[in-house]
């Protein structure tokens, strides 16, 4: 067990429950030229985020701990898409229209796709989700039980939207929730300051916060005790994210290769 | 304006409505059928459960039970989709990296020497994107039709069935497909459970022991219809014409 400086507490870090949840890292809402960006927002706040998102992944890859990545879409033929989403987007832009990089918000478009620095490796779970929350109408649950999960450290955007959704769903579900502060953003300052401030209120009454040194150090911290305290050498830490490497490896999760509901 | 459940129940009740001849009672309970509330859900007709060649067949059941359905199913699905009618298929099968196959799961299927992920006569077992996990050629989806890939028995676990449902504004489920004891009975239960009308086709379904199939479709009858009613696609097919 490390403990890790958090806020409002210290945040009680236990190696062997502990995944990471990177949400919705999409091109789509990243990238110049996106979907995002063509709603007037400045997508640059969103990319600055990347590089310690990055070193987020790698401090869980390195531990040998779960990297969960999820992606916000809808089937081709938008069955699961509700019409009272759909018709808030302008005439034009809503999901399922053609945008700059594919279908908007569809499974299998460019757009969807998760940004290629932040690419899943070989291995790790892509969550493909039409609702806010990762929880809502996918097999999130299913697959924290089978993998013994009882710790989520949560990363990606946007931090009042759907991180702050899957965040307090995960937290009613009983998981102890940590947001990593500078692996998180909102196209709008004060509302990621508010939706960190509200989920630490009360005692931590959604989750704590930390920065991402803080939570890779504390899992570092815990790796290297571990190895000390062991005669055989630890195993090796899963594949690296040489940028080709990854993409290669990645092929085989993302996109989802078979059928409307395969990412589900 | 507050109502009480009796209220809203009398008020669900369409004057001069449409119901199938069904057992235990006439059904939808408040004659509420129409293509735009009711959906044809085809559960696993695949091949490793039904054609030959596939591992149901190499592990030496007789396959005339899980075929039966298939002409009845086929003929179903045309007046259905003439009528525009909402149809859904599911898939039972896993990840290829069995992340969502629970231990239990797959002990139990080495154990009768079908274990889940390993070699069959038709790829991997259950494993999503293998020959012997597709949908038989007789009952393919057609452009539009939703397909539900599910790890479990259940059609609402891990996955987005619900939401498929609802956003599709259904209230009424015709169920087909196999087998009527194990995915199609879980999946009418979870239904049931939830709210949804129920309606088992006896003769689009079926199962790996006749018995089974048997019992089944009697324990929806029992108790005024306790998840919801049995009828034949005759008789549902006579209710939409």
């Amino acid at each position: 067990m490390a403990r890790i400086m958090a806020r409002p507490f210290d945040f009680p870090l236990d190696p062997a429950r502990v995944a990471l949840i990177v949400i919705d890292m999409q091109r789509d809402f990243l990238e110049p030229g996106g979907f995002g960006e063509s709603l007037g927002n400045d997508v640059s706040r969103l990319q600055a985020i990347v590089p310690a998102t990055a070193r987020l992944i790698e401090g869980f890859r390195a531990a040998g701990r779960p990297v969960i990545h999820t992606r916000e879409c809808h089937r081709p033929d938008l069955s699961d898409c509700p019409p009272a989403k759909r018709l808030r987007g302008a005439p034009g832009s809503r999901i399922g229209d053609a945008g700059p990089m594919g279908r908007i918000l569809i499974a299998g478009e460019p757009g969807a796709e998760i940004v290629p620095e932040l690419f899943p490796i070989a291995g790790e779970l892509v969550i493909d989700k039409p609702g806010k929350g990762a929880f809502h109408a996918t097999d999130l649950s299913a697959h924290l039980e089978t993998l013994g999960v009882t710790q989520l450290v949560f990363a990606g955007v946007t931090t009042e939207v759907c991180v702050q959704t899957t965040m307090r769903e995960a937290n009613d579900r009983g998981f102890e929730c940590l947001i990593a502060e500078d692996a998180t953003e909102s196209y709008f300052a004060e509302f990621k300051r508010a939706a960190i401030d509200m989920i630490v209120a009360q005692g931590a009454i959604v989750g704590w916060a930390a920065p991402v040194e803080a939570i890779v150090a504390g899992l570092a911290a815990e790796e290297g005790a571990k190895q000390a305290g062991s005669e055989t050498s630890a195993e090796p830490a899963p594949a690296g994210s040489a940028p080709g490497e990854s993409a290669r490896a990645a092929s085989a999760v993302s996109p989802a290769p078979i059928g409307f509901g395969a990412g589900l | 304006m507050t109502t009480t459940l009796d209220e809203r129940i009398d008020a669900a009740f369409v004057p001069g409505g449409r119901t199938v001849a069904s057992d235990p009672y006439p059904w939808p309970f408040d004659g509420n059928l129409k293509p735009q509330n009711t959906a044809i859900v085809v559960i696993d007709m695949q091949v490793d459960f039904c054609a030959p060649g596939g591992y149901v067949d190499s592990m030496g059941y007789d396959l005339s039970n899980t075929r039966a359905p298939i002409a009845p199913i086929a003929k179903l699905l045309e007046v259905a989709r003439a009528k525009d009618f909402t149809v859904i298929h599911t898939r039972e099968g896993h990840k290829p990296d069995l992340s969502d196959l629970p231990a239990n799961k797959r002990w139990r299927s080495q154990r009768i020497g079908a274990g889940i992920g390993d070699q069959g006569p038709c790829g991997r077992i259950l494993v999503r994107g293998e020959p012997g996990w597709e949908i038989i050629p007789e009952l393919q989806p057609i452009a539009g039709e939703p397909i539900i890939d599910k790890p479990g028995k259940g059609s609402f676990l891990a996955t987005d069935f619900d939401l498929v449902l609802q956003t599709k504004g259904i209230r009424n489920i015709v169920l087909c497909g196999v087998t009527t004891d194990v995915c199609v009975h879980t999946t009418m239960r979870d239904a049931n459970d939830r709210g949804y009308e129920c309606l088992v086709l006896s003769d689009c379904t079926g199962a790996t022991k006749l018995e089974n199939h048997l019992a089944a479709l009697d324990m929806v009858k029992m108790q005024g219809g306790v998840f919801g009613a049995v009828a034949t696609s005759d008789a549902f097919i006579a209710a939409i014409a």
